[in-house]
């Protein structure tokens, strides 16, 4: 059974991976249609180096998704432990009120952001992006913090404090390291849901200050090259990269979620 | 220290006990407020705005004097292909919901009983990581895979150099395969993150007691996943409905949802209120369609319990 | 509709930048009687940095810019900054709704010298006149017809798209109004305004078996017919020049019997201009042929409306063979669409695609 699994999880892995190994395939392939057979270059790498508004908009991508999953993982975080654990009036209605957000196309979010911002004055730019993307992440962060909640007994809390812990310690030191597995999960959707978020920083996004997604979708107008492959290339190894020396060095204790 | 505050407005039926320290609302309100407030702020207040719009008989930009009206939301009426366009879209939700809690689930399951530590960290890290990609580029690498002579054909011709094309770009499953590959992790994610708290010990003294693989599958697994399978079913079907880039790219001629002619309306025929009104339609099905769904729900776990 | 550079630009760039772009030509300036503005797709020809500093050395005339990427946003840039802008690029087909609300002025052919090398087919297009007078200078123009793969048999009318030897093989422009005009070409009517909107669905529909996807960027276009996904489009001539010449794809631009989707851009003076004489003196430039070689032959650019300009190309330039000035008497112009046929044709294209899918 378990080797089942395992290579369950394998196939799970290629199927997963195809598209993104064809995606650094044609990074190095010659034809800037995209045309096979497949002749070796790394040209469309080295016409990267050179395109310095591809590299900024990365940059700027990563900075605002970081951003976004820190503030959207906070704030979807206490919506989600004050939906789990408390009785509140309305509580299905805040509950659907997250779904909004999700099911409207993000193109008519954007379109409505876009009016609202202008007429309000908040304008576009990174702090209307930010503004946003944390709006997009946090119904993702509630969803997958509230059901890592569900599945966390509220009685360990109610131990605790009936050993003499205070609400606040004892959520610190019984819930929060349970819920520690949903909540970095939720950070990494926030993450991912602001760096691929194109509709809304498209609207948003000024001439000098725009992100990866908006560089990629207007590249179509040009004609979208293997360069695009070469920087998602990167960013890919990258966040692994990171993810590796954080595995590795950050937690020394490895199975702390384990329980 | 002040004494235990009994909260009035929560009678904590559920056995939750007030917080000590702070009164137990105003606790509830501070939790809450960031989230909504920003919610709020960015997404509800834009989208009244696009509400009041959805009435409007052309965007109000230009000249065209503003009427209201509602023949936005007789369109389905009006222009009947647009029931057919909005039933596929939620079949081509349903289909991609169902493949991805099915796929999902036993993904969810082997992470949480055949791995462990690090390795198990390593393979959810690895199973969320496709997502920091780029949408787009994703979805045309797919093309290059599914087209007739892309890479999925040159596989089967190394095998069985006579065979012919199995690429499928173009077809309703591109489509579907396609959502299910950018949904996928949400459902690995959210069903993992259910399951990975079962107790070792149910199991064996299911095991013990002679139950066999599927019961224990049907009556302990599957219910206990259950929030997650939720979980992430609304994360893929809800905004499945909507989705628009997969079926244009992945679709060709068969791809018509309900995303790509909101996406027209926004687009190509510069009419907001066509666009916006048929959006807050498709979000009230989908509402509905949950309202349902959790009300079967409910009852049949009530009648369970 | 647009034409082919811009009609790439994802149309929800429009909707953006229209209700949120900075106004950034207030009355900031303090104008010298030597600068002036002009409102255009960015990319297009105006903006060409070598031909500014040329215009500039020869005229002292500075030249600075402002865009828009959609044709609604241009009107409404126009409407709410008067006096921003002393040239103004509009599509034939909007030219007359421009000139109705007072936004723009007839032309003083006078300070337009150059004028006198336009095609009479296009410098007096009705879709340029209103109320007897002529309010845009022709400046460039293109079409909108077929595209079929080297070798193959060229069709001889848009009812190819529906012949069973294209069976799978056939691509469409996913646009209304170029969708309509081809049902309409084809069934026989105006294409501006056909009076039998389900005739011409009927004839749309009828490529279904062939219809193998619908591209909406020339990139896009370019990828699957590298692909070989397709044999036989509906495509721009401008892109066909581009795919065969920049690309190097088998390609081969045809304009059918029923005659090309055409499409005219000029050049307008808004009635708030700070400075008329200029912006004439500006607009005889971009129809000057020494220009419009340098930007054809370096750059890339649609078919001149100048046949002086043209005849300045090499007789075997792709963009003057697949131009040919015969076509200017045959295609039909996409004129000015009101509001409800344009509501009519997008609901009508939108049926159309749902029957492909069904």
């Amino acid at each position: 059974m378990i080797a089942l699994g395992k290579f369950y999880l394998l196939a799970i892995l290629v199927f997963l991976y195809l598209p993104i190994i064809v995606m650094m395939a044609m990074g190095f392939n010659d034809s800037s249609l995209y045309e096979l057979p497949f002749h070796f270059t790394t040209k469309w790498y080295v016409a990267l180096a050179d395109n310095s508004q591809l590299i900024s908009s990365g940059i700027n991508s990563v900075v605002i998704a970081l951003i976004t999953a820190v503030v959207a993982t906070v704030a979807g975080t206490m919506a989600a432990v004050a939906l789990g654990r408390r009785v509140i009036r309305g509580k299905s209605l805040l509950q659907l009120l997250l779904l909004p957000p999700i099911a409207i196309p993000w193109l008519i979010t954007g379109t409505a952001m876009l009016v609202f911002f202008f007429w309000t004055g908040i304008g576009r730019g990174m702090h209307a992006l930010i503004l946003g993307h944390v709006a997009l992440a946090i119904p993702y962060v509630v969803l997958v913090v509230g059901t890592g909640l569900q599945t966390i007994r509220a009685d360990l809390e109610e131990a605790a404090m009936s050993l003499g812990s205070t609400p606040v310690h004892a959520f610190f030191s019984v819930t929060l390291p349970l819920l520690a597995p949903s909540i970095l999960g939720a950070a990494l959707f926030a993450f991912a849901v602001s760096l691929d978020q194109f509709v809304i920083s498209y609207f948003l996004s000024t001439p000098g200050f725009t992100t990866l997604p908006v560089q990629i979708y207007s590249a179509i107008r040009k004609g979208f090259t293997p360069e695009i492959n070469a920087i998602s290339t990167i960013l890919l190894l990258g966040s692994m990269a990171v993810i590796v020396v954080f595995a590795v060095f950050a937690r020394p204790g490895g199975n702390r979620d384990k329980r | 220290m002040p004494a235990d505050i009994p909260v009035a407005s929560t009678g904590t039926p559920s056995g939750v006990p007030a917080r000590r320290g702070i009164p137990g609302s105003v606790a509830t309100i501070a939790l809450l407020l960031p989230s909504y407030a920003w919610l709020l702020l960015a997404v509800f207040l834009p989208l009244c705005t696009m509400f009041v719009f959805s009435f409007m008989n052309a965007t109000p930009m230009g000249k065209t004097p503003i009427v209201f009206t509602l023949k936005h939301y007789q369109a389905f009426y009006t222009q009947p292909y647009l029931v057919k366009i909005a039933w596929d879209s939620l079949l081509m939700g349903f289909w991609a919901t169902l493949s991805c809690a099915i796929l999902g689930f036993f993904a969810a399951l082997a992470l949480a009983r055949a791995t462990t530590g690090r390795v198990r960290e390593t393979l959810l890290i690895l199973i969320l990581l496709p997502f920091w990609t780029n949408g787009l580029v994703r979805v045309f690498s797919w093309t290059m895979v599914l087209r007739e002579g892309g890479f999925l054909d040159m596989l089967l011709h190394s095998v069985l150099p006579d065979a012919g094309s199995i690429g499928f770009l173009y077809t309703r499953p591109a489509i579907v395969l396609g959502l299910v590959h950018g949904y996928l992790p949400y459902m690995i994610l959210t069903c993992y993150i259910a399951l990975v708290t079962i107790d070792d010990s149910i199991l064996e003294a299911a095991e013990s007691l002679g139950a066999r693989w599927w019961t224990i599958l049907g009556k302990i697994l599957v219910p206990l996943a259950l929030p997650g399978l939720t979980t992430g079913a609304v994360l893929t079907f809800v905004p499945v409905i909507g989705a628009f880039m997969e079926p244009r790219i992945l679709g060709g001629r068969v791809g018509v949802t309900m995303g790509t002619v909101i996406e027209d309306q926004f687009t190509q025929a510069f009419n907001w209120p066509l666009g916006a009104a048929l959006s807050f339609t498709m979000l009230a099905v989908v509402l509905a369609i949950f309202a349902t769904f959790s009300g079967v729900l409910r009852r049949n776990s009530g009648a369970a319990a | 509709m647009i034409k082919t550079t811009r009609r790439q630009t994802l149309g929800l760039m429009g909707a953006g930048a229209l209700a949120a772009s900075p106004l950034s030509f207030g009355a900031s300036t303090a104008r010298a009687a030597t600068k002036i503005t002009v409102l255009n797709w960015q990319g297009y020809g105006t903006d060409e940095k070598w031909a500014l500093e040329k215009f500039k050395a020869k005229t002292g005339i500075e030249v600075v810019h402002d865009y828009f990427s959609s044709e609604p946003e241009m009107l409404t840039k126009l409407r709410t900054n008067p006096g921003a802008y002393d040239v103004v690029l509009i599509n034939s087909a909007r030219t007359q709704q421009a000139a109705n609300e007072g936004l723009i002025v007839p032309v003083d052919f006078a300070g337009v010298p150059n004028s006198a090398n336009l095609s009479p087919e296009l410098k007096d297009h009705a879709n340029l006149k209103f109320g007897g007078k002529t309010f845009g200078v022709a400046w460039v123009w293109g079409i909108t017809s077929l595209a079929i793969r080297e070798g193959d048999k060229k069709p001889e009318s848009y009812a190819a798209l529906a012949d069973p030897a294209f069976k799978g093989k056939v691509a469409l422009f996913d646009d209304a109004v170029t969708g309509v005009a081809i049902g309409a070409l084809l069934s026989g009517q105006d294409m501006n305004n056909p009076s039998d909107l389900k005739a011409v669905g009927d004839k749309l529909k009828g490529f279904k078996d062939n219809v193998k996807l619908l591209w909406s960027s020339e990139d896009q276009w370019n990828k699957s017919f590298a692909a070989k996904e397709f044999d036989l489009s509906v495509y721009w001539s401008g892109a066909a020049v581009r795919s065969k010449r920049n690309s190097k794809l088998p390609v081969e631009f045809v304009v059918p019997k029923e005659g090309g989707i055409g499409w005219l851009d000029n050049l307008c003076v808004p009635a708030s201009a700070p400075n008329a004489k200029a912006a004439l003196d500006f607009i005889n430039y971009m129809i000057d042929p020494d220009f419009y070689f340098e930007w054809a032959t370096k750059v890339g650019a649609p078919a001149s409306a100048s046949a002086a300009a043209m005849e300045k190309l090499p007789a075997d330039d792709l963009n003057r063979v697949i131009h040919k000035q015969a076509y200017l008497k045959t295609m039909t112009i996409q004129s000015a669409l009101p509001d409800d046929r344009r509501e009519a044709f997008n609901n009508l294209w939108q049926e159309v695609k749902a029957s492909y899918a069904g």
